[in-house]
């Protein structure tokens, strides 16, 4: 093969790179879904779970911080279910709603030492390697932002649903949408950085 | 890669790879040094590579298509240049661990019509399952010839129930279509760097290694960061005097580092170090 | 108390079905739709388990005898990977291609998963109380039988299974505890006993200078091939050691050698003595001898040596001088020059040579005494397995109970195991999965993986003070019907002794009072919860001790005229056969990774063959690949050709552990077992199977297969520099930077 082949396969590659970056916000979003503010289709579906979890409560009303249930997800891939203990450990203290049919139900789970089936609402696929962790303590604790609009960049505004429905993208296009955006370093800088752009830092 | 990207970095993307101190400034350079001499070609690398990379089992048929899925081989030669024609190998055997070189010029990165694979910030040789469509290119432009094609179906076939089970879900299960090869263990090394990123460092020497490198019982394979000059892995090259960036290196006649092929220009992460015989015995 | 570590266990349970689910179906196969698969989530798990973070657990590998302490990653509730357990001197932190393959066992999809009874013809699935008030009736408190009447064979056993196992067999007054491991090193432990006072003596291959191996495969197949890999690869470093390996067909050890030489099988004492001979002459080893010793000595001389051996006479003297020049040397014997008629013989004049050498205390030391020899693992022997069989074929034998022992598999077809056993009226197999023993029993029992079990071992050769191995589950079981072998003994023992055994509710809770019980052996001050969890934590309980001296009965060796076997015109060829690191003796031949790990020497996958010197092959018009008859006295089996440089012209030899026919998927139909072909020779000294000194004869059948192997089409560098190499005097290894260092 001859240098110039080489040099013309290469810009050919690099063309249909550019152009799949270019066409990616039009292909995107599941069936159903109506497009968002940033130009992406995104709403999934309501889903019904085991109990009908009222995040408006909790995160809404009450005002708790996301990661005191979502523990793990400044320390884990992924941000975990809560344990059913984490629930019992407020519960069983709360005697005002404890006949409410919600709360028996936990209580059923409870007792019998039987995990809540929770249906996935926000599901990638699998050669994808997304990260809580990494964003959590990046836009969390080193750039100081709001709890609800670092995870409600991608979860949207749990604290006003009761159970949660996707109503962001989850696409690449629209991750690298982020990604390409200058982000400030920390809090007491004026510099900028980008999210990864290399394909195995998300890529498995 | 991104358009804005591509223009923004054009200045780096278009010179020639690699060069001089290409590494020196970044964090992670991943390389690998294999020992020939302490190699006794057990297999323990390869078995540990299915366990880690969920490689598939192909079984008889496929294997004797040339179809087996070994993302680390282990090449056995007898003779340097001729045939074992009735006499014994009183030398012992060749071992040859064969396995992904993470070229710093890859060939198969070139060929990729859909740009599939692509180097890494990390001096990696990346595979991206869901780019590839399967024109095998790369495979035919490998030199090494340690990228695998998936010819099969093989979630349906390779891992019946309850065996699925064991596969590690950090890796993707490759389905029919896809070419696929060796990662340096991608997985575990992303894991590191979160981990050390979180932690506001640089992976320490020796916090991560491959599933290879773990395993082998004679310590043949080390594994590391080249672009850390204190590392084991660095501290070897350089004690080799193998540079990551040359074609021919100036090699002194008492030291063992060398790349294979390295007169085809691919600038290989591996170096391997020569065998050893007493020839007085 | 005992039961708050298996509630803490309960996070090991697989939660949740997604993980699975989703692993599999890859590469965007998967849903990404909101509401289809589930989340993991847990009730009430330990603070460290974190979803997406796997958690590292020690325990001990029960793939072979050698009791590696490894790490398994456990990851929302499922095993995932074992690695070499760094606490553990054994091991040191690696692990072998064979070892890695026990998650295999554990996940099997041919894994037994309730308990059988036979039916007529076949094996039917009971539950456990039918196939348990059979167990009771034959076995229960008021069995009858008793003595000779029942026999317990299994494979090598250690730890406290071993203790309930023999406290069982004490119940019924009976000494039929038969252990056999068709590749056990009975005749060379005898001989090192007479020899040196010990059956298996520690190496120091790191230290050594030189090492001169008859045949030992200490890189495959030793009694701790992952320990002695570790010694060997110090022992390659600066100052770097030679290796020659003299064996009839080349071993991975032999493949790794400085020189290697073929000599003719059964010949190995004859070469040792030439060599001491040679030695005994030099002015430092002279008066190593006692008189009649050195007076025989003298008709080794290097002429009638070569003649006798096939090795060149410049060659022995070339050796003796490497000896004399490089010490502290080793010299081992493997089974290669163990399994003959003068195995016995062979093994004490290659040991002779130690003792000449003066390398005991250097190089080979005394293991020390283990404090709890109750837990060693019992020797094997086929003598013992002839004894039971004559027991079975006379009828004598009412119970006959199995575990992790296949004889109808292994047993040469000389012994008639199978049919001996129809015999017995009631058999009994504990198992993992089915074999061709199991299939023969009335009821098979169904085991826990090793990956689900509590359980100790200890190892038949410890390399460096003494260890006990601890053993805990990986996973939460994936059967509910299967039971931890301990259980079932315990549960047989309680019945037959209610009151002894009744502080123990279950095998878990015997064997953490039995290993705290042993706390001021290890000088532990700490309380027996805390030593049990630290125990667990480490996978290991070590103590070190000195090594022991060795003595040296120059007597043991009989010495007489040097002389061999005559040759058998009606089976002109050796037959060698070659144990490979992971089938061993076909006990592994149903795990998938390793069918598919090449053979690696020949590179050969899924397949049995017969490896033939290409000259031999040339005069016979052999090609690779022509089916080719293999003929013994007793067998005959039809196999493919491999043309393999590294044997001797006049000898062929086959791979053990395939020819399955009743182990599952991945094992069935998968070559021929040349384990049915051996002739009954037998070591004169110890009675033991002789396993290297059967004859065939070998014809092409005019059929021709494809060989199914790693290799290309040619197995030279053709001047690529693949593999190079360099000249020992010119590498300057002290220079290098390593953290493998002597």
């Amino acid at each position: 093969m001859t240098v110039r082949m080489k040099i013309m396969l290469v810009w050919l590659s690099l063309l249909m790179i550019c152009g799949s970056a270019i066409a990616e916000p039009f292909v995107q979003g599941g069936a159903i879904g109506s497009q968002t503010d940033d130009g992406f289709n995104a709403l999934g579906p309501v889903v019904e779970q085991p109990i009908e979890f009222p995040h408006n409560t909790h995160a809404g009303q009450m005002g708790i911080n996301c990661m005191y249930c979502h523990t793990y997800a400044r320390r884990s891939a992924v941000s975990g279910i809560p344990r059913l203990d984490k629930c019992m450990g407020c519960h069983k203290l709360i005697e005002s709603v404890k006949d409410k049919p919600r709360i028996k139900k936990l209580f059923e789970y409870w007792e019998k030492k039987q995990a809540i089936p929770w249906k996935k609402v926000h599901d990638l696929p699998d050669f994808v390697r997304f990260n809580h962790e990494r964003h959590i303590q990046r836009f969390y604790f080193r750039e100081d932002r709001p709890v609800r609009e670092v995870c409600g960049y991608c979860h949207g505004d749990v604290a006003s649903m009761t159970t949660a429905r996707r109503v962001k993208a989850l696409s690449m296009g629209w991750c690298v949408s982020c990604h390409q955006k200058d982000h400030l370093e920390n809090v007491s800088t004026t510099k900028t950085s980008n999210g990864p752009n290399d394909c195995w830092q998300c890529h498995k | 890669m991104s358009l804005s990207n591509l223009i923004k970095n054009w200045s780096t993307l278009r010179v020639k790879r690699p060069y001089e101190d290409q590494y020196k400034d970044k964090d992670y350079k991943w390389a690998m040094v294999i020992d020939l001499d302490t190699c006794t070609g057990c297999n323990a690398c390869t078995t540990a590579c299915y366990a880690e990379n969920n490689l598939p089992v192909v079984g008889k048929e496929f294997f004797g298509k040339g179809q087996a899925m070994h993302w680390i081989r282990i090449e056995r030669y007898w003779g340097e240049n001729e045939e074992m024609e009735g006499k014994f190998p009183d030398r012992g055997a060749q071992f040859l661990p064969m396995l992904c070189q993470q070229c710093e010029a890859a060939p198969c990165e070139v060929v990729c019509p859909v740009g599939a694979t692509h180097h890494t910030p990390d001096g990696l040789n990346s595979q991206v399952y869901n780019r590839c469509v399967g024109s095998r290119y790369c495979s035919a432009n490998c030199p090494y010839k340690v990228r695998y094609f998936n010819w099969w179906q093989y979630p349906e076939r390779a891992w019946p129930n309850p065996l699925e089970q064991q596969l590690n879900p950090d890796v993707t299960v490759r389905s029919k279509g896809v070419m696929e090869k060796c990662t340096f263990c991608v997985q575990r090394l992303t894991e590191a760097k979160n981990r050390a990123r979180t932690e506001g460092r640089r992976v320490a020497d020796g916090e991560v290694t491959t599933a290879c490198a773990q395993a082998c019982p004679t310590s043949a394979i080390t594994f590391g960061n080249l672009a850390d000059d204190k590392s084991e892995v660095a501290r070897i090259w350089a004690r080799q005097k193998v540079d990551l960036a040359k074609d021919k290196q100036d090699k002194e006649e008492d030291l063992r580092g060398y790349r294979i092929f390295e007169d085809l220009r691919t600038y290989p992460s591996i170096v391997y170090m020569e065998r050893v015989r007493n020839f007085e015995a | 108390m005992s039961s708050s570590i298996i509630d803490r266990r309960g996070f090991l349970r697989v939660l949740g079905i997604s993980g699975t689910a989703a692993t599999l179906a890859g590469c965007g196969n998967t849903s990404i739709e909101s509401g289809v698969e589930l989340v993991e989530s847990y009730v009430q798990p330990e603070d460290f388990v974190v979803p997406g973070v796997g958690v590292y657990y020690a325990s001990t590998c029960a793939q072979c005898g050698s009791g590696c302490g490894i790490m398994g990653r456990v990851r929302e509730g499922r095993i995932l990977k074992l690695e070499g357990n760094p606490q553990s001197v054994i091991s040191g932190g690696k692990i072998c291609g064979l070892g890695q393959a026990g998650v295999q066992v554990h996940y099997n999809p041919d894994r037994l998963t309730t308990p059988m009874m036979r039916d007529g013809d076949g094996l039917k699935p009971v539950s456990w109380e039918k196939a348990g008030a059979a167990l009771s009736a034959r076995l229960g408190a008021s069995s009858p039988i008793s003595g000779e009447q029942i026999a317990f064979l299994t494979g090598e056993i250690s730890g406290h299974q071993r203790v309930l196992l023999d406290l069982f067999m004490d119940s019924f007054k009976s000494t039929n505890h038969v252990v056999y491991e068709a590749l056990s090193p009975a005749i060379g432990q005898a001989a090192n006993k007479a020899v040196l006072g010990v059956e298996q003596p520690v190496l120091q291959i790191d230290k050594a200078r030189l090492i001169l191996s008859f045949g030992n495969d200490f890189l495959g197949t030793g009694p701790s091939p992952v320990h002695m890999a570790a010694q060997y690869a110090r022992f390659r470093k600066a100052p770097r050691g030679t290796l020659i390996q003299i064996e009839p067909r080349m071993t991975l050890t032999g493949a790794n050698a400085d020189r290697w030489y073929a000599i003719k099988p059964g010949t190995e004492g004859i070469f040792a003595l030439g060599l001491a001979n040679s030695l005994v002459q030099h002015q430092a080893y002279a008066h190593a001898l006692p008189a009649d010793i050195a007076s025989v000595l003298k008709l080794y001389d290097k002429e009638t040596v070569s003649e006798l051996t096939g090795v060149h006479a410049d060659t022995l003297s070339h050796i003796a001088g490497m000896l004399w020049e490089n010490s502290p040397s080793l010299v081992l014997a493997g089974p290669s020059a163990e399994g003959h008629a003068n195995g016995f013989q062979n093994v004490a004049a290659i040991q002779l040579l130690n003792l000449i050498l003066e390398n005991n205390g250097k190089t080979l030391q005394g293991q020390p005494a283990h404090p709890f020899p109750q837990l060693e693992p019992a020797r094997s022997s086929t003598a013992a397995l002839a004894k039971l069989d004559a027991l079975m074929a006379s009828g004598q034998c009412q119970t006959l109970l199995v575990m992790g022992c296949n004889p109808v598999f292994t047993a040469p077809a000389f012994v008639h195991f199978a049919k001996h056993m129809e015999k017995v009226p009631f058999k009994v197999a504990f198992a993992t999965q089915l074999d061709e023993t199991a299939n023969q029993c009335d009821l098979v029992l169904p085991l826990l993986s090793p990956l689900e079990a509590f359980g100790t071992h200890v190892a038949g050769y410890q390399p460096k003070g003494v260890e006990v191995m601890i053993q805990q589950p990986l996973m939460e079981r994936l059967y509910p019907e299967t039971r931890a072998f301990g259980d079932i003994l315990l549960d047989l023992l309680k019945q037959r002794n209610p009151t002894a055994y009744k502080a123990f509710p279950d095998y878990y809770a015997y064997l953490k009072t039995a290993v705290t019980k042993a706390k001021p052996v290890f000088k532990s001050s700490a309380s027996d919860d805390d030593f049990w969890e630290d125990a667990l934590r480490n996978g290991v309980l070590h103590l070190e001790l000195p090594p022991t001296g060795l003595q040296a009965h120059t007597e043991a060796l009989k010495l007489g005229k040097p002389q061999v076997s005559e040759s058998d015109t009606q089976y002109p060829f050796y037959f060698v056969p070659s144990i490979k690191a992971d089938l061993r003796d076909g006990r592994h031949a149903n795990l998938p990774w390793l069918q598919e790990s090449p053979d690696p020497l020949t590179t050969i996958v899924w397949d049995s063959w017969v490896e033939i010197h290409p000259s031999t092959a040339a005069e016979m018009q052999i090609r690779e690949g022509d089916i080719l008859s293999v003929q013994s006295a007793t067998g005959i089996v039809r196999v493919k050709a491999y043309l393999f440089p590294g044997i001797q012209p006049d000898t062929v030899s086959m791979p053990l552990g395939q020819g399955h026919s009743q182990y599952g998927r991945y094992a069935n139909d998968v070559g021929v077992n040349p384990f049915k072909i051996l002739n009954p020779i037998f070591d004169e000294r110890t009675g033991e199977l002789a396993m290297y000194a059967t004859r065939v004869v070998i014809k092409k059948t005019g059929e021709n297969a494809m060989v199914v192997k790693d290799e290309g089409p040619t197995n030279v560098q053709q001047g690529r520099k693949l593999v190079a190499t360099l000249a020992a005097d010119q590498a300057a290894l002290a220079k290098e930077v390593s953290r493998v260092t002597q």
